[in-house]
Parts: structure tokens; sequence; C-alpha cells
């Protein structure tokens, strides 16, 4: 892609919407690698000869969604309403979660996941607990499962510290005229402390496609924080790279290449392996910023006393 | 260059009389010649590649690959591809022997660069367009080819004009052409006025080549072995001095 004037770059050249290029020079994009790859390192006397485009785009690719998964660092946030349902159906592009938290009294909370379950299937039975089935021969599935009615209708108990603990509000004891009931204030020796959490918990049903949540978070606003694979639902022309990955991919895609291919050398292949691996190295700790004033920031707290 | 080639063939076979080939013979055997060296280039060129992967040739002068190159060049042509009835199948070039790099022209405003497009097989193709990661879409076009026609994914590809094609062409069929007038020897006289004259498209270092190669089609049209033999022997001469 050509470079762009300073004009294009903050006011788009007058087009709409005006940020399209803001930020963009961090980044080749894929046709980019493709082209380069094809012109520097597949031809006569290259290493990756005759190879057709769509190995190279695919590989390419390839090597775009497994950086997005976790070398890049680019998480992508979402904020929805959390409504009755105690759903919050998972964006279009998500592929796993960094962190769900619950955004309430201007406070970012982190939430925990359920280490139980929360959600089920459930298939509908007669009197003799017989399974039922349609005319079809599938089997007739309720709306809901008891599981799910119970967690929606804030029925259902939790092993967590929060109001639905099943010992929340039972009775305790007085102690200095105050009674005391709840696990919530730690009040108890021999704590879980894995389920020592007064916030509401989720759970994720990947296959469902939603994050089933506690009763709660009825009403209030969840933020989301995921990552994608990078591949913008198929749309090639958005695909990027951050440019300090570049020479990674390039060594990816000819490392998968060589790797596949018959009659490639082992030492060649050999090669082609430590140079992806070392690339890749270097491009993540140069995206870590490991750089002298954080480092410092850092140190500056080394001589506190911890009370 | 082919009245002189011809001259040169005619000379040798009057050579002791051994016969005579009439313009017409001569033009046949001189395009099956020109078709000879013409395919020889591309099989030398992937030759020469081997000997620098090798690293037993040099540069500058003693660069062989660049001059086959350039003859190949000599018959690229580009041009754009007719549609079939606004369909994603447009109809090839008469006078195409290799589609060098077919690209896709979006005719968009403002101005995108042409998109080459890739060439898949027909095994293959079906496979492509059904894989999310790699089915061919405007930025990453490709194409199949049956018979004389060629078909472009994604199927938007489908107007007049959307397919630029850059080939390397077959040389034109060569025609010595002359006028039929009474001359002292009673030779039809060269005319390279005429509407239908042809030269060989190959660059003069060929002549001796060509010269060659029609010797031994004529040897053969008038049975004359010796002629095939020398003429056999000098070919492979001179090959074997272009390694």
């Amino acid at each position: 892609m050509a470079y762009i004037s300073a004009y294009q770059y903050y006011e788009n050249g007058g087009a709409a919407p005006e940020n399209a290029n803001w930020g963009s020079y961090q980044y080749i994009s894929l046709q980019d690698i493709v082209n380069n790859f094809l012109l520097m390192y597949d031809g006569n006397h290259s290493l990756v000869n005759n190879e057709e485009r769509y190995k190279i785009l695919f590989h390419a690719k390839r090597a775009v969604q497994e950086l997005n998964y976790d070398a890049f660092k680019e998480i992508k946030i979402l904020e929805l309403d959390v409504c009755d349902s105690l759903r919050f159906v998972l964006p279009p592009d998500y592929v796993n979660w960094v962190r769900v938290s619950m955004y309430k009294d201007n406070l970012l909370m982190p939430l925990t996941e359920n280490i139980q379950t929360n959600y089920s299937d459930a298939y509908l039975q007669d009197n003799n607990c017989r399974i039922l089935f349609d005319q079809d021969g599938n089997v007739l599935k309720p709306e809901y499962s008891g599981l799910d009615i119970d967690r929606i209708t804030s029925q259902q108990k939790s092993i967590y510290l929060n109001e639905n603990n099943s010992l929340n509000g039972t009775e305790g004891w007085l102690w200095e005229g105050n009674w005391y009931f709840d696990y919530a204030i730690g009040a108890r020796y021999g704590l879980n402390t894995e389920t020592a959490n007064i916030n509401p918990t989720f759970k994720i049903d990947n296959k469902g496609g939603v994050i089933n949540f506690s009763s709660g978070m009825a009403g209030e606003l969840c933020i989301l924080e995921y990552v994608s694979d990078g591949l913008y639902n198929g749309d090639d022309s958005q695909i990027t790279v951050n440019k300090l990955f570049e020479s990674y991919v390039y060594a990816y895609i000819k490392y998968e290449i060589l790797t596949n291919k018959l009659g490639v050398q082992e030492y060649v292949v050999a090669r082609a392996k430590k140079e992806k691996t070392a690339l890749l190295r270097n491009a993540k700790i140069r995206i870590s910023n490991i750089h002298p004033g954080r480092l410092l920031m850092n140190l500056r707290g080394q001589s506190k006393w911890i009370k | 260059m082919i009245n002189s080639v011809r001259n040169t063939v005619l000379s040798i076979l009057n050579k002791n009389n051994y016969g005579y080939i009439s313009p017409s013979d001569f033009n046949l055997f001189a395009k099956q010649a020109q078709l000879d060296i013409f395919e020889n280039y591309f099989f030398d060129y992937n030759y020469q590649i081997n000997k620098e992967n090798a690293r037993q040739s040099g540069t500058g002068y003693a660069d062989l690959k660049q001059n086959d190159e350039e003859v190949i060049d000599s018959f690229s042509v580009t041009s754009n591809l007719t549609v079939v009835a606004a369909t994603n199948t447009f109809t090839l070039p008469s006078d195409w022997y290799l589609l060098n790099s077919i690209f896709y022209d979006a005719q968009a405003t403002p101005a995108v660069p042409l998109r080459q497009m890739e060439r898949v097989s027909q095994k293959k193709i079906r496979l492509l367009l059904n894989s999310n990661i790699t089915s061919p879409n405007t930025l990453y076009p490709a194409y199949t080819m049956e018979a004389n026609l060629l078909t472009a994914y994604p199927i938007t590809i489908n107007t007049q004009d959307d397919v630029v094609c850059q080939y390397i062409r077959y040389p034109k069929d060569p025609k010595w052409t002359y006028v039929d007038v009474p001359t002292a020897t009673g030779e039809p006289l060269f005319d390279s006025t005429a509407a239908d004259y042809q030269d060989f498209e190959l660059p003069v270092s060929d002549e001796p080549t060509l010269v060659v190669r029609i010797l031994e089609y004529a040897g053969l049209s008038i049975r004359e072995s010796d002629v095939v033999q020398v003429a056999s022997s000098m070919d492979n001469r001179e090959t074997a001095s272009e390694k």
C-alpha cells in the first residue's frame, strides 16, 4: 500500500470516518505481506518456488490468527447490558475471553468464573422419567432446564460468598450485641478463598455462544474483554499485522511451506524453524515495551515497607 | 532475414545438385523450424535457471538467461479478454502459447491497482471456493481454464474488460513472398512488399539454426539422407556449444 499524506492520515482526506487512518502506520496489510512474500521469498532462486498463492495466503492468515490469540496483546472490549435472561451473547468475532467485569458504581469489578456449571440442557420426561420424543424421533426439550430457571429466577444457591450463598441469612451467633450470619463478612474460619467473592459469577457456554451469569448480574452493565482472530469476518482488506511481527510472518509462511514440502532437506526445515522461533521471541520482547522508564516506575517501590 | 535464410538453404541444397524446394515448401519448413526454435527457448530458459541455481553461470555478458528472457518477452502481448455474455467466463486469445499473468481490473474510480489472478486447477477450485480462509475474492481472484475459455472467481468478475491477460503468443507464420517474373535463372523474385509477407520473428542470431532446421526438413523432403545427417550433426554441435 502506498504511503499516505498527513491530511489523509489525520482527516482521511475529508472523507468519513475521519479516524480511518489513525495509527495505521503501526501496521502492514495482509495484501502487502502476501505481495512482499511472493516478491522476496518465492522464485526461481529461492527456497520457496512454484507455490500457489492461495497456500501463501492461507499460511499468512494462520499466522495472523495465531498472533492475535496472544502475542499481539490486542484485546477487544465490548460493553453490553445484561437483562433478566442473565445472558450475554458473545460478539461475532469472539474466540476467547480475557476478562469479564461488571461496571457498577463507577467501578470496574472483575468477575469470577464459576467453578461449577450454572446452565444445562434438559430433556422432557414423563412421570416415569421416560424421555419424550416427537413424531420424528427427536428428543423433546424445554426452553430452559430447571437449573437455568432457578438461576434466572434467583433461586439457585451459590457456593460463592454472595447473596445467593446457601448459608446467607441463616442464623449466626451473637457477639457483643451483634448477630453474625453471612459468610460475606468473612466471619468464618477455614475460608475457601477460591469462592470467596461477593460479585456475581459467570460461566461461558462456548457452543451456545453465550455467557451465563448468576442472578446478581440482572440489569447490570457487563464489560467483556476478549481476543479475536484478526480476520475481520473475511474482509481481507481489513487484515493487518503489527510491523514488529512482519519478519516473523514471512518466516512463519516460509517454514510452513518448507516443512510440508516433499524433498526439502531436514537442515533447511530446521533452519527455517529456528528463524521463525527467534523472530517471534524478538517481536514479543519488542511489543512488551520493556524500557527504562517503565522499569524505573516499578523500582521506585522497591524500598517501600510492607506493613 | 527470411530471404537470406532461403538463399542459404537453396545454396546448400543445390550443392552437388541435391535438389530444390519450392517457395510454398520453404514456407512450410520455415514455420516448423521457427516453432521448434521458439519452443526451445523455454526449455533453454529453464536449463539456464537450473545452471544458475547450481552456480554454474555468470552475470553480465555471461547471463544467458537474460538473453532467453528478452527473446521470449519479444512475443509478449497484453490484451483485455472478451467476456462471454455477462458470465464470469472469458474467451482467450487465439494465438496464446503461454498465459503468463492474468489480472483483474476492477475498473473502479478512483483507480485501484490491477490484481493478479491465480490459476487454480479444476480439481482444487471447488475446495478453494468452499474454504473460508482462502476463497477467491476481488483482492485475491482466481481462474480456471477449460478449452479456450477462462472462468474467473469470484463470479462478480463478469463484465467486459474485467480481465486483462499478459501472454506469450506463437510466432507468426513466416512467409517468403515473391513475384513471378521471368528471370535469367528462372527463380521467383523475392518481394518483401507483398501484403502477406512475414519475416521470421526470431533474432538474427538464430539464422544459422533456422537454416539447419529447414535443411533437415528439406533433406527429408527430397530424400537426401546426407543433407539430414549433416544438418542434424550441425544442430547437435550448435546446441552443445551453447550449453
